[in-house]
């Protein structure tokens, strides 16, 4: 460690006026729910709303008055950047709902931002069904943000060079430059989100117009529900979740938008500039139709043999959008969580759990391991069976589709072994802390640990407003840890250590 | 490490600490309402429905049926936990209308709640029960049944308290497979109201301060970017 040299003032100062733009980025975003409050006149959470956004602003004018540098930032800066951003980010985002009186402890309100900012969709908010629209909104809009990636909304607007902003968009799991310019790349992103936006929300404004609901009222869920959909988050605004709509319309349009989601922005590049055969060749397409396929094939069974539902039509309707919610890594549900456990069997539940564990695609706003770790992670097993069998003599090699073919090398097959191997480790991790509360059985933990740990937010019931508070403190910790894909916060880790033990400069 | 690396480091840790102890006392100083809007209901048929977990609850299941008498009270705890014990039987459910009456054809579906807040507390707005999630359950209301109902739930209005008899449908093949309850005859036994929330004085005060501050703050900043 004594190789390591010591991180100076510099370079705190550096991250200080980094986490600033962060800070500044949050700021703006919380005006809009206070506008939303004010023309609702909801005074209280309007008062909040400010409050929030003022320290964001504060902190950031502060930060720019004094942290203003021009130095570059390192790879090592963006790493511990990104990592504390979403942490900073997500105590001064949960201020609105400190002050909200949802939540019965900081704790809370932090693990509900922290879940809505890495869209993983769980909740921990007492009676949402009464909750004020502004502070609902929030909530949802946090999950576009999140979604989009906090880093992202900041590059797009607030920071004009692009060769410094490399190292951030990187580090906030974004690795797929799609563009020769990262800040156009993000441009690029956003563009994306808000043609969906647009489109999007008038998809299922039209949806929940048809099936029943009064103009107003469709536009305010059809908002919310583009919010956490297309950035797979799944929070609703409802508690019953999809279940609340009764319409196989908004049902459709809903899941149209999570595979949109869970699409990289790599293909919906490719799709942009009308290369579809892309989409078809990709190493994450393949490995996603191949396990979704087999995963839904162990659904529907577990629903026959548990006999939950006695007809095709409806196995199909429940077991295919509860897949894709998995998938995708939204969370919406068209059930209560509790009858995963109590009328979906076994087998059900566990096809759930794996297609929560792989997730969806990397650079796309889903979580989970990511199919393209999957599928290299299998094309290097597949490539290793093929060096035995064939003579010593014989050169291996085998390729991938990731819109151009390469070479799968050994780096890259240990790099997705090794994040692979965390996320199994954090899942089983979670489980057993969940399990030593000794209030859970074994189902139930796994589920929610994989639920967690891959921002996915399928609930079956552990996390709940009066959960233990250690366990809401461990599954906070998860969803950062997945969110960020560990290598950041490890970078972080490293960091610390550097501070506390490290070289100081000649 | 030195002193002046501890201080840099120590200083937003300071900083996050006091804005979650702030924000913390803020709400904790929140005017409170004496709100008193529980609602008399006759308690649930069976005291205790255990979760049938797995497929080997057979025996339990028989036993809650046979147990259940014809339109006894559930609530919806009792029905998701053990969804199939309950399939099909005609039940008494009470709980308060929220979110809207979703128009369709014959009729109108509504989530009907039949938490805390619903019954006991009120909406979340002047008190702090803090006593979890919202439950209820979907309902078919046909047409004629559906009209007596005024208020919905909404923020900071508690709906119409409902008593409904009817059909529970574990897996309801009109609604996709959706657990439903199937309303027969519908009654509103407490009517709902809206909670004037209390202006919230310490935190408007924070707020103007706190804004002022921002306002000084941007300005700092631009006039050090300008120096620049």
């Amino acid at each position: 460690m004594r190789m390591v040299l010591r991180p100076g003032p510099d370079d705190l100062k550096l991250i200080g006026y980094y986490l600033g733009k962060v800070l500044l980025g949050l700021g703006v975003i919380m005006l809009l729910p206070a506008v939303v409050a004010l023309i609702a006149r909801e005074w209280n959470a309007a008062t909040a709303f400010i409050i929030g956004a003022s320290l964001c602003l504060i902190m950031a004018g502060v930060s720019d008055a004094k942290l203003a540098t021009n130095r570059s930032l390192t790879w090592a800066h963006g790493m511990v950047i990104v990592a504390v951003a979403w942490l900073v980010g997500t105590i001064f985002a949960a201020v609105p709902l400190m002050l909200s009186g949802r939540f019965e402890t900081p704790l809370a309100a932090i693990f509900e931002v922290m879940s809505a900012l890495t869209t993983t969709g769980m909740s921990v908010i007492h009676d949402l069904d009464h909750q004020p629209l502004s502070e609902n909104f929030f909530r949802h809009l946090l999950q576009f943000a999140g979604g989009q990636g906090i880093i992202i909304v900041v590059l797009s607007l607030f920071i004009s060079g692009g060769a410094q902003a490399g190292t951030l968009y990187a580090a906030e799991a974004r690795d797929e430059r799609i563009l020769p310019n990262f800040i156009r790349t993000a441009r690029f992103i956003f563009a994306v989100a808000g043609t969906f936006l647009v489109v999007g929300t008038l998809a299922l404004f039209g949806a929940l117009t048809l099936t029943g609901f009064t103009p107003t009222r469709a536009f305010y869920h059809a908002i919310n529900l583009f919010f956490s959909t297309f950035d797979t988050g799944g929070f609703s605004p409802m508690q019953a979740s999809m279940a609340y709509y009764h319409s196989l319309g908004v049902e459709l349009v809903v899941m149209v938008l999570m595979i949109a989601g869970t699409l990289s922005f790599g293909l919906h590049f490719a799709l942009w500039r009308g290369e579809p055969r892309n989409l078809l060749r990709h190493l994450e397409t393949r490995t996603l139709a191949v396990t979704s396929t087999l995963f839904f094939g162990a659904l529907a069974a577990g629903l026959i043999l548990a006999g939950t539902y006695d007809s095709a039509a409806i196995v199909f309707r429940k077991g295919f959008f509860t897949l894709i919610s998995a998938v995708s890594s939204t969370g919406h549900q068209v059930n209560p969580g509790v009858t995963y456990l109590t009328d979906w069997g076994v087998l059900a539940p566990a096809a759930i759990v794996g297609a929560m564990a792989i997730g969806g695609m990397a650079s796309s706003t889903a979580g989970g391991i990511k199919a393209i770790r999957v599928g290299i992670a299998f094309k290097a097993l597949t490539h290793d069976i093929r060096r035995i069998l064939l003579p010593e003599s014989a050169i291996t090699v085998t390729t991938y589709s990731t819109g151009r073919r390469q070479v799968l090398r050994d780096a890259t097959a240990r790099s997705a072994m090794t994040v692979l191997l965390l996320f199994i480790v954090t899942f089983l991790l979670g489980t057993v802390v969940a399990l030593l509360y000794g209030s859970y059985d074994l189902t139930e933990a796994l589920f929610e640990a994989v639920s967690v740990g891959s921002n996915i937010g399928i609930s079956i019931g552990i996390v709940d407003p009066l959960m233990p508070q250690g366990l809401m403190l461990i599954y906070t910790v998860m969803m950062w840890l997945g969110r960020l894909e560990y290598v950041a916060v490890f970078a972080l880790w490293g960091y610390l250590i550097a501070i506390a033990r490290g070289r100081t400069h000649a | 490490m030195n002193l002046s690396m501890l201080r840099l480091l120590s200083i937003p840790v300071l900083i996050l600490v006091a804005i979650i102890a702030g924000a913390n006392l803020l709400d904790g100083a929140a005017p409170k309402l004496d709100l008193d809007v529980a609602v008399d209901v006759t308690p649930p048929a069976l005291d205790l429905v255990p979760r049938c977990v797995g497929e080997n609850d057979q025996t339990l299941i028989q036993a809650t049926r046979i147990q259940f008498p014809r339109g006894g009270r559930v609530t919806s705890d009792q029905l998701f936990n053990c969804p199939r014990a309950f399939d099909q039987l005609y039940v008494t459910y009470v709980g308060e209308v929220v979110g809207e009456l979703i128009n369709r054809r014959g009729g109108v579906w509504a989530q009907v709640n039949d938490d805390p807040y619903a019954l006991i507390h009120g909406p979340l707005v002047g008190h702090s029960a803090h006593v979890g999630f919202n439950s209820g359950i979907a309902v078919w209301f046909p047409d004629g049944t559906h009209e007596i109902i005024d208020v919905i739930g909404r923020p900071a209005t508690r709906g119409d308290v409902v008593e409904i008899t009817g059909t529970f449908l574990r897996a309801d093949p009109r609604d996709g497979g959706g657990i439903t309850l199937r309303a027969e005859t519908v009654t509103v036994i407490a009517e709902g109201f809206t909670v004037k929330e209390p202006l919230h004085t310490a935190q408007l005060v924070v707020a103007v301060v706190l804004f002022a501050g921002a306002l000084g703050a941007i300005i700092a900043a631009q006039s050090a970017r300008r120096r620049r």
